[in-house]
């Protein structure tokens, strides 16, 4: 049997596309069914919540008011939190992006010594997950007295070894040494290089490791759960689940799971926008023409 | 226009050592062409000159004043790169007077000079456009219009035509010639092409291995290489060569039959060595030595017959104009003239008679 030259009308062919097809139904049916379910859940009472059936909407359309209960339950703290969320993730993905790029670059374009045991450090970190570092990260950010302050969440996520690590391949690429060199022959300092000459070939790479960050840090909960405790600082995370705490052991009798489930739908709306937003800085070919291939 | 001088030059990259003990002086104006193949430390050399490697030993100067320990903008040089290596988000206006406004220079000078090399290199339809909305040939004329608006005390190029195709290397080789005789400048130009080398140096630097091989004008590498290598590192086809002993009035080819009479040989010959245009086509009896016409090419000016000779392998005769008579599988004699035979000892180096 060979491999090269089947044609697409073969049995093997397509007995393989059908395969395929159906494994990747499954894992888009496995990927997309809680978000239906978030999408329906926040749209019924809380009754129907757990009379209906799950992945479809009820009869009595309830997101309207299930979205003013959000945002006015508790004198409207959810905006907080979704401001806190907001706030977080933009600084430290940001920062993460910029300090990512910088060290990619160094990692990329220069020689020094200890760079190869550097680079070792930072592809450990990759394998380190961050929830083991949060109580080596309590006791420190204690020590600062920086405790239940912002800092606690966006000083810790600066620090994004995979984005080192995407970086510094997508350099390797992306910019020619000779580049660099012509830089330096017309007079202009390593900084100057980078901001002026190097960065706009770095947007695709910035922005694909300012996503990854961002997202990261969104989605964060076990840091802030541990190093905040006044709910003014919360992200939505964290406010969510103590809502949800809250509902299932049904105190106040205000607290509902539907409020619960508006808050997921409206956490993750902006992630969603956010992707669409900067895919179209995620283009590679920004290069082409300056240096032949 | 500088004078640059290399003392002692040496470089390593850990225990690889890419340059030997390099001496070398270009005078004022001159064209140096850096020739070798890959690997021969060529483009090492030229980063050297450049400021963009540093030295592991030795000094550079210009005009006299040591730079080793100065960097590329430092040195006032400025330099061609092989990819051309434009900036891709900069016009090609941005381009070229980045270098210049790095150096503060007056707005209107910038325009000034920016406008006569886009003149110069008629490029003034082009200066808004990004460098992917060039052809190849308008890229490189970029990127040396980038190099002239500097005004360097130098040009330095590093394999600048290898990314064109055939036609428009030629046609860019004269108008690099041509804006060497206009300018006057110091230019030092690194390619692997030994034509290019031959047609534009002044002076070429055959190296190999980090080593310089052989310092000279074109010809003087054509007509009296100092070695094995230069000797057939220049010129194409390339040299042939046989092995050869001395044996009384002549050289005995030791391999195959064959004779090729020399008065008084000298004692140490290994090896001798002919320029294609230096074998002539005469039957098998007159030949020095015979073979078989294997490939015939015809160029239309000239005719290439390439000859295998039994144990030592093909040679290559070159023939002015077009040869009727040549057929493939024909047995010929190969004829030598005596006082144009390239002679090597041992250790490679030419004997000089």
């Amino acid at each position: 049997m060979s491999i090269v030259g089947k044609s697409t009308a073969s049995a093997g062919f397509v007995r393989t596309r059908w395969l395929l097809t159906g494994v990747l139904g499954l894992y888009f049916i496995y990927t997309f069914m809680p978000l239906v379910y978030v999408i329906t859940a926040s749209t019924k009472t809380n009754p129907d919540l757990f009379t209906s059936f799950g992945l479809w909407f009820s009869e009595d359309f309830h997101l309207w008011q299930n979205l003013y209960d959000l945002f006015t339950i508790q004198k409207g703290i959810f905006s907080q939190w979704l401001w806190n969320t907001f706030y977080y993730a933009l600084v430290s993905g940001l920062g993460s992006a910029v300090f990512a790029t910088l060290a990619g670059y160094a990692f990329a374009k220069y020689d020094f010594i200890g760079k190869n045991f550097l680079f070792a450090l930072v592809l450990g970190a990759v394998m380190i997950p961050q929830t083991a570092l949060v109580i080596p990260l309590f006791l420190l950010l204690s020590k600062f007295g920086l405790l239940n302050t912002p800092w606690a969440v966006i000083l810790p996520s600066l620090v994004f070894p995979p984005g080192v690590f995407l970086m510094r391949a997508y350099i390797d690429e992306a910019i020619s040494n000779e580049i660099i060199d012509a830089g330096r022959v017309d007079g202009a300092g390593e900084l100057h290089i980078f901001s002026s000459l190097a960065f706009r070939l770095l947007m695709p790479g910035f922005t694909t490791v300012f996503i990854l960050a961002f997202v990261a840090s969104w989605n964060n909960y076990f840091l802030p759960l541990v190093v905040l405790n006044s709910s003014e600082h919360f992200p939505v995370t964290v406010g969510l689940a103590q809502w949800y705490a809250s509902a299932v052991s049904g105190s106040g009798g205000s607290l509902l799971f539907t409020v619960v489930m508006a808050g997921a739908l409206v956490s993750i709306l902006p992630v969603i926008v956010a992707f669409l937003i900067m895919q179209r800085f995620w283009q590679g070919g920004l290069q082409a023409g300056g240096v032949k291939a | 226009m500088a004078v640059i001088a290399l003392k002692h030059v040496q470089k390593s990259f850990g225990a690889v050592n890419i340059i030997g003990d390099v001496n070398l002086e270009v005078a004022d104006g001159e064209f140096v062409i850096f020739v070798g193949p890959s690997g021969s430390g060529k483009s090492t050399l030229l980063r050297l000159v450049a400021g963009l490697e540093d030295c592991t030993g030795g000094q550079v100067f210009i005009d006299g004043v040591d730079v080793t320990n100065m960097g590329p903008a430092e040195r006032e040089l400025s330099m061609v790169f092989q990819s051309y290596a434009l900036y891709p988000t900069k016009t090609v206006r941005q381009n070229m007077s980045f270098g210049l406004e790095v150096a503060r220079l007056p707005k209107a000078e910038i325009t000034r000079r920016v406008n006569d090399a886009a003149t110069v290199l008629k490029l003034e339809d082009y200066m808004d456009r990004k460098p992917k909305a060039l052809s190849g040939g308008q890229r490189q004329r970029v990127a040396i219009g980038r190099a002239i608006v500097r005004e360097p005390v130098a040009f330095l190029f590093d394999e600048p035509l290898s990314n064109l195709d055939a036609a428009l290397r030629v046609e860019m080789r004269i108008e690099i010639a041509k804006l060497h005789q206009r300018l006057k400048a110091t230019m030092i130009y690194v390619t692997h092409d030994q034509v290019e080398a031959m047609t534009l140096a002044d002076k070429i630097v055959v190296l190999d291995k980090g080593e310089i091989q052989q310092v000279g004008s074109p010809m003087e590498l054509y007509e009296h290489p100092a070695n094995l290598f230069v000797a057939q590192f220049i010129g194409s086809p390339k040299m042939n060569v046989l092995p050869a002993t001395p044996s009384g009035d002549g050289l005995a080819v030791t391999s195959t039959k064959g004779r090729i009479p020399l008065a008084a040989p000298p004692a140490d010959v290994v090896q001798v060595g002919m320029r294609p245009e230096e074998i002539a086509l005469v039957s098998e009896a007159e030949g020095n030595i015979v073979g078989t016409i294997d490939v015939v090419e015809r160029l239309g000016s000239d005719t290439f017959a390439y000859v295998t000779v039994d144990n030592v392998g093909i040679l290559t005769v070159r023939i002015v104009g077009n040869v009727a008579d040549m057929a493939v599988g024909q047995r010929v004699g190969l004829k030598f003239s005596p006082d144009r035979l390239h002679l090597f000892g041992a250790d490679g180096k030419t004997i000089r008679r």
